[in-house]
């Protein structure tokens, strides 16, 4: 169909085309037109040429309209310029055409309506006529419409016909005689020929199909152990097999393998990569199971990752998971230890900065927030004494000489020295006259500097107040009770029977956090934020510098024998250094999930501690060996956990007993708790 | 300066100089990319993961050593060879050079793998471990849909089906097949063959659609190998029971899709004629002779094309018109087909097709077998099987005869008909069965795959037609090591241990009811778990009569007796609470040593802690779902 309606839009543009010369409208307005020419020159001539014009017409339509001129001659104007004329314009002799006179509506109405034939009439503007259509034309205007030839009987396809005539001629179309080379052999092709014969010959080309020829045979001979039985190339790594199916990939899986609809929900809120990729489904029968519809999918990826992965041989550590922990000693040989709460001593009523156990170990003094100090019977939790220094005690100590019941207190810039008023009358009278000296005091201000520290009596209590220029942090003492050492941003260093103060470290590398005295030798520690530096107090020279590696140290505690410390971070990790083997940390315990606040060993037993932020405390077995290539053995024995948090601090300092395997803690719940075996 | 610099003049080193980058490497060996991933694939080269990634962290990176490998190949010069003939044929049919490009297509470069095959796998060992994926892809595109047109061309998918059936045929002759499992994606299938464990898998025989989301070049390098790797795999294989291979089957069968039956009924014959000839060796030698040439010549014309094999199928046919005029009078189909099948391979076995299978069963030597086989060979010795229109056949027909029963089905060539008397045991997969025999069990396919598993016949109750049968279990998991064990693997291992008279201590009430269903068929087992009770009931008697002689001896009056007992159940509670405290203690001695491991070992420790967790997890899991389901549907046994 396409086709020929292409061919009938060509016929339509030749006809526009012939036309265009006298008029630019549709091509179906211009049919009008032609058909008005014939019309008209029927009318104009009678009824036989008629008949034969149509004759004509029906077989040659195009060449029919230029025979005859119309009746006008304007030619291609428009036709308002003449609206207002009385002509309509001039025939072929110059001579004007009158315009008809107008006929009444109704008239024309009425004429129409009597005439049958009125449909086929069309007003002519051009000529100014009335102009019927015979019914051929109506025919022709019809079918052009529709888009088909003109007359019925034109075939668009005929049949070629081959009008000149071969057969019985008897001489051929040209008579020039037949060249050479119809008669003698090609040489190119005699060229060509031979070539294939070589070809041929020489099996180069070869026309049947090659045979098939069984392709398999025993590929794999004897089985012994070669060298051409072994792999050529790099090692290979056989690519690891596909899982194999569990029950939940059954047809007919358990019932508890089938995941119940909320799971299966649940899957969505799921990342991508954690979702089960194979959700397990049940089949009453095996007729009802469907074909598997990832099974190409599935068998292309394992393609894939057969070729596009790398491989690689990967240990696969196939161990007992409790394999990896060190072979520690059983706790039950490792008692006595603290394990539990077995006293509170309940009187303060803020937070419990600091703890100290008296050297025989019947008394305990705390310092508490709320401005007091006590004295605590160790055995009965009686609370023996309190003094009110109206500050914040941060941090409190005995004197360690038993016939010395002096108790050091720091509060705020100044710090105390109060005769604890305990024990034997003898050590009473001896502290009271070690601390009536103080009164000499103000003669150190003969000095030119303004001293570190000013020795004063205490104005309310039975002691002496050493006022610094700054705020105290930490004080200790000397084993024998006489020195003692208070960290202000730097140390300084007293002494108790001349009530005299001096600066011995004027370089150190940071600010110091903790100062402490060797147990038993003439040692001195002090701890900056990340480093221990080990004095020698005789030669006053620096013996050792402890590396420890942590972000901030809090705390410090020498082992009684006085090889190794403990020092405690505020990140939480404790470490042993035992400075004969090296200055770096022997272990490390991250034991502690906040700050460290205190750290301590116990003088006898093989014990040391350490508290926390966390609330807890936690008690290790630290065994110290005299075989010098026994590295020390540390075994964490107890969590002791029972102080409640208050304000985000736990347990703020803790102290053992000096002759029981007891654990003093302070809290920050204002309580201090013993704890025993 | 650059990064990695090195100057001029100096060869590269270390990573650098050992590893190349994919793009480089096939720059390397002038080849395209889909031609050096091919090269991959059939010589089986893959990437490397080297120590240090020189030219990028996203690359893929190739062994220098690998890639030498592959441009020493000749393989490389195939591939250009044939892509030169392509260009050819092209140009000759742009020329409208007709008959050059028929010859050049008549007369395509064509390669073999074989050597790659042995360089790859230079003992058969090495190819039978390697096995799995090549078992896998051929079953997978043996049950592809055959049509002209598709991307996959029909004569390969033949080539599929016929290697994989060779396979299963040898598998069931030997009965080397061990595990069977029908999961969702398949049927997964593991063989033990000179003692490597391999797995396949099978689609289910539907109709497989071809999907749009693969590279089926890919997969089709792949398969090549994989064919060639099989054929030779089953050369072999067939070699070493003593079987001609390529095999010839009866055609007759073969149209009637039932490719393995007639594979077996070959390789019974065919082992039996090797025996048969090894025995007339000396007496009838010229017989002999001219059976191998006529043989000979079947292969040939075997080999030739498929118009042959309809023709020789045809001559066939004559022969035997004129045999069986002359000679036996066949009647049973059976008979009849196993003539042909003889007549195919030129000697006839005798009369009685029951003679032939004799025979083979005797000629394979027993001691040879391990325990293991011949456990298998004898699960369904003496039974006999009918498979219905709606099962499997395929599988039926691979996994019975491997474990010693004689199966037959619904349909032409089948050995044996619906009938038949001797049938034990007919597999039916539909909701009814309106027509019964009674002498036979009416059981669902899901029966034979779980007797293969658990390797005893299991009672046919839960498994008749029409039932829901009991969860299939996959017998590739260690129930033990995953931590949970499903009700019905324990109903299992305690058959199994009846099956091996042996007897278990007694199962929870919870198992009890459907234990007595199934144990009613095992009546020795029966028997003892009630001596077993009995024998109990008796101790504990005789425990308690002691008991109170002691107390009697003690003194005790009745009065006291319930005292002690309130002491001792408070007893019971101290050593309970101290058990409890010994477990916090565990619990806290644990946290203490992970304190002092070191950073690495913790985290190796924590990780595994965590993966124990997640196991621990899911068995709780599937746990709980038991437990919801055991409720549900008791509640409903209520209401």
């Amino acid at each position: 169909m396409g086709h020929s309606d292409g061919e009938h839009e060509h016929e339509v543009d030749d006809l526009s085309a012939d036309d265009s010369s006298w008029s630019d409208g549709v091509w179906s307005e211009d049919d009008d037109e032609e058909s008005v020419s014939f019309e008209d020159s029927g009318s104009g001539s009678g009824s036989d040429p008629e008949s034969e014009e149509a004759a004509a017409a029906a077989e040659e339509s195009d060449s029919s309209e230029d025979e005859v001129a119309p009746r006008n001659t304007v030619g291609d104007v428009p036709l308002e310029w003449y609206k207002d004329e009385e002509h309509i314009g001039y025939d072929i002799d110059g001579r004007k055409i009158k315009k008809r006179d107008r006929e009444g509506r109704i008239e024309a109405y009425l004429r129409n309506a009597d005439d049958a034939k009125n449909w086929r009439k069309i007003y002519d503007e051009y000529n100014d006529e009335e102009v019927q259509i015979t019914k051929e034309e109506a025919k022709i205007i019809s079918r052009l419409l529709k888009g088909k030839t003109p007359h019925a009987n034109v075939d668009p396809y005929p049949d070629y016909v081959d009008w000149f005539e071969y057969e019985d001629k008897g001489h051929p179309l040209s008579s020039a005689p037949e060249p050479k080379r119809r008669f003698v052999p090609s040489k190119w092709e005699q060229k060509k020929v031979v070539k294939l014969v070589r070809a041929i010959r020489n099996g180069w080309i070869k026309f049947d199909k090659p045979k098939e020829e069984p392709n398999l045979y025993l590929l794999w001979g004897d089985e012994t152990d070669t060298a051409d039985n072994k792999r050529q190339g790099l090692s290979y790594i056989p690519a690891p097999k596909p899982n194999l199916p569990g029950h939940e990939e059954s047809y007919n899986p358990s019932i508890e393998y089938i995941p119940t609809q909320e799971e299966i929900d649940s899957y969505q809120l799921m990342y991508e990569e954690d979702r089960p990729k194979f959700i397990p489904k049940r089949f009453e029968s095996l007729r009802s199971v469907p074909a598997y519809e990832k099974a190409l999918r599935e068998g292309f990826d394992r393609c894939l990752d057969l070729y596009l992965c790398p491989r690689t041989r990967k240990k696969r550590i196939n161990i007992d998971p409790e394999s990896l922990k060190p072979k520690l000693p059983s706790k039950k040989d490792l008692r006595p230890y603290p394990k539990t709460c077995y006293l509170e001593f309940k009187g303060h009523t803020s937070p419990v900065n600091s703890i100290s156990v008296e050297i025989t170990g019947q008394w305990l003094a705390s310092g508490s927030c709320d401005g007091t100090i006590r004295v605590w019977e160790v055995e009965t939790g009686r609370c023996v004494k309190v003094w009110n220094v109206g500050g914040d005690v941060r941090h409190i100590a005995w004197n360690p000489s038993p016939d010395r019941p002096i108790l050091a207190a720091i509060v705020g810039h100044e710090l105390l020295l109060i005769n604890a008023e305990v024990g034997s009358e003898e050590a009473q009278m001896k502290a009271k006259e070690l601390l009536k000296i103080g009164e000499m005091a103000p003669q150190d201000d003969t000095d030119d500097k303004k001293p570190a520290v000013m020795w004063m009596k205490h104005d309310k209590l039975d002691g002496i107040t050493l006022t610094h220029q700054k705020a105290v942090s930490k004080v200790d003492w000397h084993f024998k009770g006489d020195y003692f050492t208070t960290v202000v941003p730097t140390v300084l260093l007293h002494q108790l029977t001349k009530k005299h103060s001096h600066h011995p470290f004027r370089k150190l590398p940071g600010l110091p956090v903790v100062a402490t005295f060797h147990p038993s030798q003439k040692m001195f520690f002090v701890a900056t934020k990340k480093f221990v530096q080990v004095y020698d107090l005789q030669k006053a020279q620096l013996v050792k510098k402890l590396e420890s590696g942590l972000r901030e140290i809090s705390s410090i505690s020498i082992h009684p024998g006085g090889d190794n410390v403990i020092v405690g971070s505020k990140d939480g990790k404790l470490c042993w250094f035992d400075t004969d083997l090296s200055t770096r940390p022997y272990k490390t315990l991250k034991i502690h999930s906040k700050d460290i606040t205190s750290v301590t060993f116990h003088r006898k037993y093989p014990l040391f501690a350490s508290s926390s932020e966390d609330c807890s405390a936690y008690v290790c077995h630290g065994m110290v060996y005299s075989d010098l290539n026994q590295n020390p053995l540390i075994v964490p024995l107890e969590i002791l956990r029972g102080h409640s948090s208050s304000d985000g601090r736990g347990v703020l300092d803790c102290k053992f007993h000096p002759k029981q395997p007891w654990l003093f803690t302070a809290g920050a719940d204002s309580v201090i708790r013993l704890y025993c075996d | 300066m650059p990064k990695h610099y090195r100057p001029a003049g100096k060869k590269k080193e270390g990573n650098a100089a050992k590893y190349i980058t994919r793009t480089k490497a096939v720059n390397y060996l002038q080849v395209s990319l889909a031609i050096f991933r091919k090269l991959c694939i059939l010589k089986g080269v893959f990437p490397r993961q080297p120590k240090k990634k020189v030219e990028g962290n996203h690359k893929t990176y190739y062994h220098m050593k690998d890639i030498a490998f592959l441009s020493h190949d000749p393989l490389i010069e195939k591939f250009r060879e044939i892509k030169v003939h392509r260009k050819k044929v092209k140009k000759a049919v742009a020329k409208k050079n007709r008959d050059l490009a028929e010859r050049l297509l008549n007369q395509p470069p064509t390669y073999k793998l074989d050597r790659l095959v042995l360089e790859r796998y230079p003992t058969f060992v090495d190819a039978l471990r390697d096995l799995d994926d090549c078992l896998t892809m051929i079953h997978l595109f043996a049950a592809l849909p055959a049509i002209d047109g598709e991307r996959v061309e029909v004569k390969r998918i033949h080539n599929c089906r016929r290697l994989s059936h060779e396979w299963q045929a040898y598998i069931s002759r030997t009965h080397s097949l061990r595990k069977t499992f029908i999961s969702v994606k398949g049927i997964y299938y593991q063989a033990e063959v000179q003692g490597q464990k391999i797995t396949w898998l099978t689609p289910h025989a539907l109709q497989q659609v071809l999907t749009d989301d693969v590279d089926f070049n890919v997969m089709l390098s792949f398969l090549e190998f994989y064919e060639t790797l099989l054929g030779f795999v089953n050369f072999k294989l067939y070699h070493s029971i003593k079987v001609n291979y390529p095999p010839i089957l009866d055609s007759r069968l073969e149209a009637l899709a039932a490719e393995l039956y007639a594979l077996c009924r070959y390789m019974s014959s065919g082992s039996a004629r090797m025996i048969e000839n090894l025995k007339s060796e000396e007496t009838d030698e010229n017989n002999n002779a001219e059976g191998v040439i006529e043989e000979k010549k079947d292969k040939k014309s075997k080999t030739s094309s498929k118009a042959d094999k309809s023709e020789l199928k045809n001559n066939a046919d004559g022969v035997i018109e004129e045999k069986k005029d002359s000679k036996i009078k066949a009647s049973s189909k059976a008979d009849e087909s196993e003539l042909r099948l003889a007549l195919l391979q030129h000697q006839l076995p005798t009369n009685e097709p029951g003679a032939l299978v004799n025979l083979i069963e005797e000629s394979t030597a027993p001691d040879a077998d391990d325990d293991d086989t011949k456990e298998c060979k004898s699960l369904f010795k003496n039974l006999k099987f009918f498979l219905s229109r709606e099962v499997p056949r395929e599988s039926l027909l691979f996994i019975i005869p491997s474990f010693g029963g004689t199966v037959s089905w619904e349909g032409e060539g089948a050995p044996f008909n619906e009938v038949d008397e001797d049938i034990t045991h007919q597999i039916v997969d539909r909701p009814t069965q309106s027509h019964v025999f009674l002498s036979r069990e009416y059981v669902q396919p899901q029966w034979v795959f779980d007797c293969v598993n658990a390797r005893i016949l299991l009672p046919t109750e839960g498994y008749l037609v029409g039932r829901v049968p009991p969860p299939h279990l996959s017998p590739f998991v260690d129930n033990d090591a995953e931590g949970y064990i499903p009700e019905y693997a324990e109903t299992i291992k305690r058959l199994q241990a009846a099956a091996r008279n042996e007897v278990l201590p007694l199962p929870g009430i919870g198992d009890e009811d459907l234990d007595n269903s199934l144990v009613a068929a095992m009546v020795d087992r029966t028997e003892s778990n009630e001596a077993a009770e009995k024998k109990r009931k008796l101790e504990m008697l005789e425990k308690q009569y002691h008991d109170e002689l002691k107390m009697e001896i003690d003194g005790v009056t009745f009065s006291n007796l319930s005292n002690k007992k309130a002491d001792s159940s408070d007893t019971k509670d101290d050593t309970k609470s101290d058990h409890e405290d010994d477990e916090n203690k565990q619990a806290e001695k644990d946290d203490g040593s992970t304190a002092l491991m070191s950073r690495r070992q913790r985290g190796l420790y924590k990780a595994m802690e965590i993966g124990k967790e997640r196991k621990r997890e899911k068995v709780e899991l599937l746990k709980k779902r038991k437990k919801n389901a055991d409720s549900s549907s008791s509640a409903k046994k209520r209401h």
